[in-house]
């Protein structure tokens, strides 16, 4: 039995009757109390997942609103600095341990201050599980003003818009899915996972740049900007952000959710990778250690080889369900296809990349940029790749499987963190785009895109990458014999709109084939 | 193995076995290729040994950071292209440093008529090399060189793209490394040990992430991590993550 067990955080209903709520929030204001420099703060924790104390306009930290009342100074030495902030794992196979670390180091913090205060010292995170049946609203302990004995609230923010910015914050589901736990890789992709799998694409340390890998993009990414929200002007909340989201209480009952996502894909039988450089993290490589302040004022070390079990962290959650059986795409392709007796003979197979090839398709001319509420662009088609993906998908088989296709969104710069990209393929001008849900590619949130863009913030400018499987929608295009054609119209609709005084630019759109040959 | 971890190992190996090479060569003839020729004002063939030189120890010393960015080039373009891209991008990146080359070869020939056979020159410069390499512009200069910027996919824009990145990422890497190239130039024995120390120095350094421009120390942190990780690992229980 683990010592610490997380639970639902809208257990009685998600108010101050539910103690795990009531002593979190007594140890966010304990750790309110102190300042920047002191390395167990509140502020310091959320300097230690991103920061932007110093900039001179919003997101600068003295340009938030208030509660809380963020501080700018003291700080502390730039040795200590570079040691523990600006550490997150973002777009990145690291996403999954570096978190699980980030929570159980501010955890001991909480529970250090809340023994003081005569609580349990068994205390735990208690995760929002926004897919939970009428549990998809913020638990209403994050949305009072004041505690029970009248004192101010910790757990509530100023900066928390909501996705239709008006304050009302929940999770709207769709676009959000928890459809990534049918995949079966941690990184790489094969029948049941796309690229770059469940945990994320192979980087070193990654503090935001890149291709975001499955959980990450939907649901963690969305739910950040939905969250989050955004204002009309431009500023945006601070769940939007991640130089700014762990100032929000809520920040992290959202990660213990997808901490728990993770525990609960693992505990189907779903492997973790086992390639050396993911188990021994990034400082194996030179490059940055992941380490966290403890409360006994020293200083914690951890690899993702000791992160990548519950048992070996001595924490559960309060229920591990069982996963649905997936269904095998390959099999239900086939058929769409054609193949009805290659589909017949597919066996569900070991989850392993097989290392199909992924080659450019075709791309737009130009970046593209993205103001109001709408912006279109022509993907041109390579004749000699588009007939390398007609030929696999005339004649499939269950050895030589039909390519699939993915739409890339890259080098995605820009300042609106908050904004969702809904993506169709070939949408018909002047028509409803909820009316064609079939031509909706997906859905991407832009959590991390200003950090992704900066120069001066410790990234190198390139912005972020998304990719969403087009596969299907290719397949009714050659059904149709509609994708011997020489280009793909790509239409994407941001919500909300991005304002005028806003910024978001897709450096090139493109399509890529994954297939064996 | 995914597709991307094959095509990484592909680029590595085949740029790590050039540099390999390079210095195979340039250790088997050390006063011919690596500069040590013969300096004579209006002799041409000296200046194009010195420019032969010049492009081997580039070789040598900066084809394995470029494996990040070859990769890249690879990636983002068609199958059919890649070569072309890569050639191009290549060319880029040489021909921002055989400009810089141009004035590094001169200060080197100059110093040597001046002062031959001196190593104050070479201290003068490794003085230089060692504040310019703590200051805000060198850090500026990393993080560029970890940029990777869109690249257009059709036809001419798509091989004026390439080419441009090449250049751009060569002219980053020479605003971080030139004075720690143009040491090892005006040394008057001991230049291959210097350049190996200069390697490992901006091997080691580009491992590191992009960081704030800010005066520190920089270059060897990763090699350090890298060892206290390591032994940190060899002494952790890999069952329960504890240490032995």
């Amino acid at each position: 039995m683990a010592t610490y067990t997380r639970s639902n955080a809208w257990n009685n209903g998600g108010t101050f009757i539910n103690t795990d709520l009531l002593w979190y929030a007594k140890g966010v204001q304990a750790m309110q109390a102190l300042p920047l420099d002191n390395l167990n703060s509140w502020w310091s924790f959320a300097a230690l997942h991103g920061e932007y104390i110093t900039d001179p306009s919003f997101p600068g930290w003295g340009y938030l609103p208030s509660p809380p009342a963020t501080p700018t100074t003291p700080q502390p030495p730039q040795s200590i600095q570079d040691k523990y902030w600006n550490q997150c794992q973002h777009q990145s196979w690291y996403f999954l341990p570096w978190h699980r670390g980030y929570l159980i180091a501010l955890e001991a913090q909480i529970r250090a201050a809340v023994k003081a205060a005569g609580g349990p010292s068994d205390w735990a995170l208690p995760y929002w599980n926004y897919f939970g049946t009428n549990e998809s609203s913020i638990p209403p302990a994050f949305t009072a003003t004041t505690l029970p004995d009248g004192s101010p609230n910790p757990l509530f923010v100023k900066a928390r818009y909501g996705p239709l910015g008006n304050g009302n914050i929940f999770v709207p589901i769709p676009p959000v899915s928890q459809s990534v736990m049918s995949n079966d890789l941690f990184t790489g992709s094969d029948t049941k996972t796309a690229k770059p799998g469940f945990g994320g694409p192979k980087t070193g340390f990654n503090h935001g740049r890149g291709l975001n890998g499955n959980l990450e993009s939907n649901p963690h990414n969305q739910v950040h900007g939905a969250v989050g929200g955004s204002l009309p002007n431009g500023t945006y909340g601070l769940m939007s952000d991640p130089g700014i989201a762990a100032l929000d209480p809520i920040f992290y009952l959202h990660h213990c959710n997808i901490d728990r996502m993770w525990a609960v894909w693992n505990q189907a039988g779903n492997k973790n990778s086992t390639d050396p450089a993911w188990l021994n993290g990034p400082a194996a490589s030179g490059q940055r250690e992941f380490v966290m302040p403890l409360p006994t004022n020293s200083s914690w070390v951890y690899i993702p080889s000791q992160m990548d079990s519950l048992s070996k962290v001595d924490y559960t959650y309060d229920t591990l369900p069982a996963l649905a059986p997936a269904v095998n795409m390959l099999s239900q392709r086939l058929n769409r296809l054609g193949a009805v007796a290659a589909a017949a003979n597919v066996k569900e197979e070991e989850p392993v990349d097989h290392g199909a090839e992924e080659e450019l398709l075709g791309a737009n001319e130009g970046a593209l940029p993205i103001k109001g509420a709408s912006a279109a662009t022509i993907v041109k088609l390579a004749a000699r790749v588009r007939a390398k993906v007609i030929a696999s998908l005339a004649a499939p088989s269950e050895a030589a499987p039909p390519d699939r296709v993915y739409l890339y969104l890259e080098n995605v710069r820009g300042t609106q963190d908050a904004v969702s990209l809904n993506v169709y393929i070939n949408l018909p001008k002047g028509t409803n785009p909820l009316g064609h849900p079939e031509l909706l590619a997906g859905t991407v949130g832009l959590f991390g895109l200003r950090l992704a863009s900066r120069t001066d913030k410790g990234h190198s400018g390139d912005g972020l990458d998304f990719n969403l499987e087009i596969t299907d929608i290719v397949d009714t295009l050659h059904l149709r014999n509609e994708f011997n054609t020489d280009s793909i119209h790509v239409t994407i609709l941001p919500q909300p709109p991005v304002p005028d005084s806003g910024e978001v630019t897709v450096g090139r759109v493109s399509i890529y084939r994954e297939g064996s040959k | 193995m995914t597709y991307e971890a094959r095509e990484f190992a592909r680029v590595r190996y085949s740029v790590l076995l050039l540099t390999a090479a390079t210095w195979v060569l340039l250790i088997a003839q050390p006063y011919g290729m690596a500069g040590h020729a013969h300096l004579h004002a209006g002799n041409s063939a000296a200046a194009q040994m010195q420019a032969a030189g010049w492009a081997l120890m580039l070789v040598a010393m900066m084809a394995p950071l470029l494996i990040p960015s070859i990769q890249y080039v690879r990636q983002r373009s068609f199958k059919h292209r890649r070569a072309r891209a890569v050639a191009l991008f290549v060319a880029g990146y040489a021909a921002s440093w055989m400009a810089a080359g141009a004035v590094v070869l001169a200060i080197e020939t100059t110093v040597k008529l001046l002062v031959p056979m001196s190593f104050l020159p070479a201290a003068g410069v490794a003085l230089i090399a060692v504040v310019w390499q703590f200051s805000p512009i060198k850090q500026r200069a990393l993080n560029r060189c970890h940029l990777h910027t869109e690249l257009a996919a059709f036809g001419a824009t798509a091989d004026l793209a390439v080419l441009r990145f090449g250049l751009t990422h060569g002219v980053w890497c020479v605003v971080s490394c030139w004075a720690l190239m143009l040491f090892p130039m005006l040394l008057p024995s001991g230049r291959l040990a210097a350049m190996a120390v200069v390697a490992f120095l901006v091997f080691s350094e580009r491992l590191d992430r992009p960081m704030p421009p800010s005066w520190r120390f920089r270059g060897l942190a990763s090699v350090k991590r890298m060892v206290v990780a390591r032994a940190r690992i060899q002494s952790t229980d890999p069952r329960t993550g504890s240490h032995a």
